[in-house]
């Protein structure tokens, strides 16, 4: 016990070790960012494709998406990062953090699209058919009556994928990209610090600290969404 | 009341789910001011036939003529705000206030400004007596209320015709007296109005016709009188003793 807490003191005085577990978080958020950005434009673009009112014109693209989804989520990750890495993206050169972002956005989405097909498809029919009686175009429909109680419904999933990403990032460094996982891995090495408990154990606790302040974050917004829920008077 | 001399035709109505035919064949007009009950075993078709009018259910076959044209795809929303719908299960938007429920159509239809519509709302709010449910959200109301604010968000758009789709099914018994003296309100100021409901007294008090509908068709229509002391076929005989 006293050689763990003296290697924790001799991590956090050491400015290189601290500097290396920054310079992996920064990479691991700004992966994670980028890629559920991806995630969430994509996701919904597939979902309300998805969700669409079938028409002749749709029958490819709903077509598309759900092989596409299909595809994405009958594979591991990990195969999809290699693919990206060592097929799609094997230009010599091309920055690794632009393809790990890429990979990571494409997968998110599939999933995310499937969350957000979910919440539209919760919504109650008669809400839709309400605003179609009281002769409201199909734009204002979605916009003002569906979406926003999709919306409601969806954030535990959402705030669910958020983190899953976010974990699922420490994959990256199966291509040698230095993220928060790597990181720790290097720290511990024998040219290092000799033993990997005390920076692996640092690294957890990041990840850990940046999870629980996500899931904070979603609560407060769930909570903020279901106003229209509670049986309060005014 | 505005007096734009309703004026619905419905000829040869068909509709199919899959391979069940629902409706069969229907013909039906409808002129301003009648207040028509629709009746029938349940599984005939007439929630689908009221649905069929203003294309909540895309009809499979026949033609439905309102004020002198024909209801297509392309002037459904047209026809929509001419034609209200109250349903049985209230169907308020759930996300938001009374209010905002009440002034939404109007507003985004650009058939009055938001002021306008506001004042429009509180009036009618004030009739059912629910002023103070104004910024309430539809989930802190009774049934009864829901239903009341959803006739009145009809009657927003100031239609033509209001078709009521068993209207007080999902009420319990204290809100359905509520409900039906709404309609009943409304009926007495000229209201033209279709309404399918399992309230025999209340149809046949409130109906200036009867028609009723089995397995897709009408088979027989008539006023109230006629229709309850006097049916014309066996079916209707049969059904009519066991509900009354």
């Amino acid at each position: 016990m006293n050689n763990f807490f003296s290697k924790l003191a001799e991590l956090f005085s050491t400015p290189e070790y601290i500097d290396s577990l920054l310079h992996g978080f920064l990479l691991t958020m700004q992966i994670s960012y980028f890629a559920l950005l991806i995630g969430l434009i994509l996701g919904t673009i597939i979902a309300l494709i998805d969700t669409a009112k079938p028409s002749k014109w749709l029958v490819l693209p709903k077509f598309i998406c759900r092989v596409y989804v299909g595809v994405i989520r009958g594979t591991p990750m990990a195969l999809q990062l290699f693919i990206m890495f060592f097929v799609i993206f094997a230009i010599k050169g091309f920055p690794s953090i632009i393809i790990a972002i890429v990979a990571f956005g494409l997968n998110s989405a599939a999933y995310m699209a499937e969350v957000i097909r979910g919440g539209i498809l919760s919504v109650d029919t008669g809400q839709t058919e309400a605003g179609q009686a009281l002769g409201l175009s199909g734009f204002t429909i979605f916009t003002k009556i569906v979406a926003p109680q999709a919306i409601k419904n969806i954030i535990p999933a959402l705030g669910n994928e958020i983190i899953t990403v976010i974990k699922e990032t420490a994959i990256v460094s199966m291509v040698g990209m230095y993220d928060l996982n790597m990181a720790a891995k290097d720290i511990g090495s024998g040219q290092n610090m000799a033993s990997y408990i005390v920076p692996m154990f640092v690294a957890a606790l990041f990840y850990l600290a940046t999870i629980y302040l996500i899931t904070f974050i979603v609560k407060q917004i769930e909570k903020s969404l279901r106003k229209s829920d509670l049986r309060v008077e005014k | 009341m505005e007096n734009k001399n309703t004026d619905l035709k419905i000829k040869g109505l068909r509709k199919t789910f899959g391979k069940n035919k629902v409706l069969n064949g229907i013909d039906f007009e409808l002129t301003e001011g009648e207040r028509v009950v629709i009746l029938g075993p349940s599984g005939s078709g007439k929630s689908t036939f009221l649905r069929c009018i203003n294309w909540m259910e895309e009809p499979t076959a026949g033609k439905i003529i309102f004020d002198g044209e024909e209801v297509t795809e392309k002037n459904i929303e047209r026809l929509r705000r001419n034609i209200g719908m109250v349903f049985q299960h209230f169907n308020l938007f759930s996300n938001m206030t009374v209010m905002e429920n009440l002034v939404l159509a109007p507003v985004k239809l650009k058939l009055m400004k938001r002021k306008e519509a506001e004042k429009r709302a509180m009036e009618l709010l004030r009739h059912i007596g629910l002023p103070s449910k104004a910024l309430s959200y539809p989930s802190s109301l009774s049934g009864g209320q829901k239903q009341r604010v959803a006739i009145i968000r009809a009657m927003m758009l100031s239609p033509e015709v209001l078709l009521f789709d068993e209207p007080t099914s999902a009420l319990d018994p204290e809100s359905i007296g509520d409900v039906l003296s709404l309609i009943r309100e409304l009926a007495d100021h000229g209201m033209t109005i279709m309404i399918v409901t399992h309230e025999m007294s209340f149809a046949k008090e409130i109906a200036t016709r009867v028609v009723f509908i089995d397995k897709g068709r009408i088979i027989e229509e008539g006023t109230p009188e006629e229709f309850f002391s006097n049916p014309k076929t066996e079916r209707v005989r049969e059904f009519l003793k066991k509900v009354l």
